[in-house]
């Protein structure tokens, strides 16, 4: 299973949000979810996909002649890959001197990833950290990801797995099998919201929180708070009783604040994003919906990420 | 680097403790008042008088770049300046070291100005000369010219980047506690024992000079004694029961053992401030080593006594924690941007581990640890040490501190690391766990040891231009090294490495050469017998520490731009030879061009190259094999007049600033006058994978190879720290350094003016790493409004 490889877009060291102490996430690509407020729309497609760095570019045209599809094109707004021709070959990227197209996506086997990421191990081990795997939907590689994580496991590195709860038949139940702690997303509980918000239904969802319950493996809750979705009391209150009757033994929920960091990634994708220009929440705001989400049973929440400043425009 | 964003509680920022006492929070703002205060600790010149007299110091300070041009100003003005000291005839009868001791004995018994400021409990005031040479005119003609030699081959070494060289003062860590032990007078009855059985007349002179020297010491104190008396009587009440307190102890110690802590502070602080006047120096690196070892004693048999309280001793302490910081009056009202620019590395060493790796941290390190923040000044800068058995407490308070300091308060030793390096240069296997940093990080034994700790600094970027030119310096056209193969016939890479390494090697021992003048005329000419009594081996040898006298003598090359070299030689081999991207021919062109239209090769060279930094073995061990080669030869090299062993360092202090315009355009893309590498970091943006990658690139060089040690510095996100939750996972990255890192390291936190900075200038700050849960982007590559409200944020926690 070593040699199965994965479509991975970032291997991130020294991460300190994804799980306890000091730990190397591991981006899988690729997710069967279409939130619209996703903070790594590279991690949507399975594929690999160029992107191009205005500010870098020398505008010197190597990377349209090296194309062999002819997907690379360049304009009057600079350098665009039509995705439709594009084969995620890479021959623009290893050309381009300035870097400034990037290849989001690189194929490595589970042993590759493994070695690259064993290399932290002191750090791990110091620091009751260990290896996180997240995306994207890891478990949409479930070849991969779970040959990853049993080496990792027969290395002692405590493994986490970041799931939306989404997989194959069998697949969640063996990856828990297999991890130290599980990082569930949970966006929202409410049915209709769930379908019409990530294209997936909650059912789904719920039978991972079953499984999840059962196995009773060690659990944090992650929900998104995003303005215009799910940033309201009710919302909140409803993931939070969900929390309470079918994730029980959930050690942690962490309410994470809406970032609009991914913007100018939306723009390199050349996809709209649905929150342009929404403005990030006030830390009141996440406050007082941490208090709903403690009142209406879920008791370990608690909030983290960027918040709005006030005059933060005019410096 | 990685910026962090959340939403933590605001820290203010590392400021002066509201809870300082009346006494100290006073006298600190007095210190700060350079243009209104009427004490001032600057340079006093005092000369023989004679025409041909000389009160300044070459070799001291040619290392700082920035000087050379004015080294004969300072001479010929501090000479005109000069205080004539009356002296009698039979002085010029007396060989040169016994001159040296009377005139120093002479300036401490009637001339250095007594001075005891308004509330301070130990004293010690006017420390900061420029004493005679006490030369012979046959004498100083002679040293002239030799001087002068090494002056002139100096300055042309430095102005085409090489590097420079000096026999620097201080960088060492006197047996300050042989003198709390036994005082001056133990060291005197020591020196009068062997002398009595001493015949050779040479090694008499040095053991009498030993003798006068630390008898003017006690004079200077009986004359502290002595003014504390006199403003005893002239002012009442508490204050006055102060003063008394102070004459008495400045009646004792340091002649006598010192048997309190008070006692103990007093006598630190004088045996201390007069090893910088005895060096006309200062006091960059004259460091105090394990201070809260050698003082702990005291304050628990002070407290078991009921003699002291913690909070009284917290009140010493304070008093005494000012002290060092006179030493910078010569630069306080030099303007409001050009003042204190930089620490003198007076280092205290704190915590570290025993003779069987158990840990040593005692209450004082705490108590020092609290003082160190309320003060906040510059000096005296703490080291702490780290070891796989610190304990849990030291470790929450050493994150806590950084996680208030906006620079770090205090730099991080790790013990292990630094024993085997210091292993290495054949310290007694016995002896390793007691070893303390000088100056900035630089390791050495305690009291018997001179290390000369920046005397040579190597400029590691130059010998890869040399070698891309067959030995001819760019800017100047100038032939410098041995005239190696031209590269543009080259076919393989191991032609390449051998021509470099000829002008690694050719570097290194002009350096050194240069390098035993300086350290022959200061051996000769400039001995230091105060010093030398205070130092272990001297006594022993009948030597005095200049000329080699110290237990321990070693003289340290520090390697500069190590991260620019390998990065360059890196370059050169995967795109040149490997890769055939780019050919000899092109490189050269665009580098004489300093890149001028050549922004495509420029940006292959950063973007398509392996780069140190990252956890790549490749690249890595392309540092290290440049580190195998010159430290290796430098090892092998000896100072022929004091029999010093060179040994090799990574401290960088500010050359890569120094010599950047002074160094060509090198193959890993930097431009002419862009800045060279720091200490073992990476090139300023190339490490991409965080401090883990950085730690375990930075030990892959291999500490054996580097007895001094190496500067590391990393830059960590305030939100890092900013719970609970996040200081244990620091504590943890560095119980992780210490397995997998440097001997030493800085952290700095990354505050708005460096965001600002990398908004700026996006090209510097390419790996700057914006970070909140789930998701990771790199600052430069945002959008400007956003970059904005990360600002502002940031701006609003500090």
């Amino acid at each position: 299973m070593s040699d199965v490889e994965a479509t991975v877009f970032s291997i991130q060291q020294f991460s300190t949000e994804d799980g306890p102490g000091l730990r190397t996430t591991v981006f899988f690509k690729g997710c069967p979810m279409r939130c619209p407020w996703c903070h790594n729309p590279e991690s949507i497609a399975p594929q690999p996909e160029v992107v191009w760095h205005g500010g870098r570019c020398l505008n010197d045209g190597g990377c349209v002649a090296v194309c062999p599809q002819g997907a690379v094109e360049s304009g009057a707004d600079g350098i665009s890959v039509a995705r439709g021709r594009c084969t995620g070959c890479g021959d623009c990227v290893a050309y381009c001197p300035a870097s400034a197209l990037e290849m989001h996506g690189t194929r490595m086997t589970a042993k590759d990833i493994h070695d690259r990421v064993v290399r932290d191990a002191a750090f791990y081990e110091e620091s009751g950290g260990g290896v996180t795997l997240s995306g994207g939907e890891p478990l949409a590689q479930p070849a991969a990801a779970l040959g990853l994580m049993r080496l990792l496991r027969e290395s002692g590195i405590h493994v986490a797995l970041d799931t939306c709860g989404v997989a194959g038949e069998g697949v969640l139940g063996e990856a828990v099998g297999l991890a130290d702690l599980v990082l569930l997303d949970l966006k929202t509980a409410n049915p209709a919201n769930h379908e019409a918000w990530t294209g997936v239904a909650l059912d789904r969802v719920d039978k991972a929180a079953r499984l999840l319950t059962e196995a009773a493996v060690p659990l944090w809750v992650r929900t998104p708070v995003v303005p215009g979705y799910t940033a309201t009391e009710n919302e909140i209150a409803g993931v939070a009783r969900f929390v309470a009757e079918a994730l029980p033994h959930a050690e942690r929920h962490d309410l994470l604040a809406y970032s609009n960091l991914c913007t100018a990634k939306y723009a390199q994708l050349g996809r709209p994003f649905a929150l342009d220009g929404v403005p990030l929440l006030f830390p009141e705001t996440m406050e007082r919906l941490c208090e709903v989400a403690r009142a209406s049973g879920s008791m370990h929440a608690r909030w983290s990420g960027p918040t709005r400043v006030a005059e933060a425009a005019a410096s | 680097m990685s910026v962090q964003v959340s939403p933590s509680s605001a820290e203010g920022l590392w400021r002066a403790s509201a809870g300082l006492s009346e006494r100290t929070r006073r006298l600190r703002e007095e210190y700060f008042s350079f243009n209104t205060r009427a004490f001032r600790n600057e340079v006093m010149p005092f000369s023989t008088g004679k025409p041909w007299d000389c009160v300044f110091r070459y070799a001291s300070w040619t290392i700082v770049p920035e000087m050379m041009l004015f080294l004969r100003a300072y001479e010929d003005s501090l000479a005109a300046a000069a205080k004539t000291v009356p002296l009698p005839e039979s002085f010029w009868r007396e060989p040169l070291i016994v001159r040296v001791a009377l005139f120093f004995s002479e300036i401490l018994r009637k001339h250095l100005p007594v001075d005891i400021l308004e509330g301070e409990l130990i004293v010690g005031a006017q420390f900061n000369v420029a004493l005679s040479l006490c030369l012979n005119r046959h004498e100083a003609r002679r040293r002239k010219k030799s001087a002068e030699r090494f002056r002139a081959a100096v300055c042309a070494a430095s102005d085409v980047g090489l590097g420079n060289c000096g026999a620097v003062p201080g960088h060492l860590i006197p047996d300050y506690p042989k003198v709390l032990r036994l005082g001056y007078r133990g060291i005197v009855e020591e020196a009068g024992e062997a002398l009595a059985e001493e015949s050779d007349p040479e090694k008499r002179d040095a053991l009498r000079a030993f003798v006068i020297a630390c008898k003017a010491g006690r004079a200077l104190a009986a004359r502290y004694a002595q003014v504390a008396s006199q403003q005893a009587k002239a002012c009442g009440g508490a204050r006055a029961e102060e003063l008394r307190e102070v004459a008495r102890l400045c009646g004792r110690v340091p002649w006598e053992p010192a048997a309190t802590f008070h006692e103990a502070l007093q006598s630190l602080w004088l045996a201390h401030m007069l090893v910088l006047t005895c060096e006309s120096y200062p006091g960059a690196g004259v460091s105090f080593g394990r201070i809260d070892q050698y003082l702990y004693p005291y304050y628990e048999a002070d407290l078991a006594a009921g003699r002291v309280t913690p909070d009284e001793a917290r009140e010493l302490l304070r008093c005494f924690w000012i002290k060092p910081n006179y030493a910078y009056d010569y630069q306080g009202r030099m303007g409001r941007n050009q003042g204190i620019n930089s620490s003198f590395g007076q280092l205290i060493t704190l915590s570290g581990c025993g003779p069987d790796g158990e840990d040593l941290t005692n209450d004082l390190t705490y108590l020092m640890l609290s003082v160190m923040e309320e003060m906040n000044l510059l000096e005296p800068k703490p080291n702490v040490r780290l070891h796989a058995n610190t304990p849990d407490r030291l470790m929450r308070e050493v994150c806590r501190l950084l996680a208030r300091s906006q620079g770090a308060p205090f730099l991080l030793n790790f013990d292990e690391t630094s024993m085997r390096a210091l292993r290495s240069e054949g310290i007694p296997e016995a002896d390793l766990w007691d070893y303390a940093p000088v100056g900035c990080l630089e390791n050495t034994r305690q009291g018997d040891d001179r290390s000369g700790t920046v005397d040579v600094n190597f400029n590691l970027a130059k010998p890869v231009e040399l070698a891309l030119f067959q030995g001819k310096d760019l800017a100047t056209g100038r032939q410098l090294g041995p005239r190696t193969a031209d590269p543009e016939h080259m076919e393989r890479w191991v032609d390449f490495e051998a021509a470099f390494r000829k002008q690694l090697s050719f570097c290194l021992r002009r350096l050194v050469e240069l390098n035993n003048q300086a350290d022959t005329v200061r051996a000769v000419y400039e001995p230091t017998p105060y010093l030398s009594a205070l130092v272990g081996g001297c006594i022993e040898n009948r030597r005095d520490i200049t000329a080699g006298g110290a237990r321990f003598n070693f003289i340290t090359v520090e390697g500069v731009a190590l991260a620019t070299a390998a990065d360059s030689l890196l370059a050169v081999r995967h795109l040149v030879f490997s890769e055939k991207r780019v050919s000899m021919a092109g490189l050269r062109s665009a580098l004489e061009k300093n890149f001028e239209g050549e922004e495509l090769l420029r940006q292959t060279l950063l973007n398509k190259a392996p780069k140190y930094g990252n956890d790549d073995e490749t690249a890595d061990a392309m540092a290290r094999d440049i580190t195998r080669w010159w430290s290796e030869e430098a090892a092998s090299l000896t100072a022929p007049t004091t029999g010093r062993r060179y040994r090799a360092g990574y401290l960088s202090w500010n050359y890569g600033i120094a010599y950047a315009p002074l160094t060509a355009a090198t193959p890993d893309g930097r431009p002419r006058g862009a800045y060279l590498s720091n200490g073992v970091a990476a090139v300023t943006g190339m490490d991409r994978h965080g401090p883990t990658a950085a730690a375990r690139s930075v030990a892959s060089i291999g500490p054996e190879a580097i007895p001094n040690g190496m500067s590391h510095t990393i830059s960590l996100s305030p939100s890092l720290v900013c719970d609970e939750e996040h200081l244990e996972k620091l504590a943890g990255f560095l119980r992780g350094y210490a397995r997998h890192g440097s001997t030493a390291l800085q952290i700095n936190m990354i505050g708005a003016d460096t965001l600002r900075k990398a908004q700026q200038s996006p090209d510097q700050y390419p790996n700057l790493l914006v970070r909140v849960t789930g998701y990771n982007a790199y600052f430069t590559n945002l959008g400007r409004e956003i970059q904005e409200e990360i600002i502002a944020r940031e701006s609003q926690r500090s």
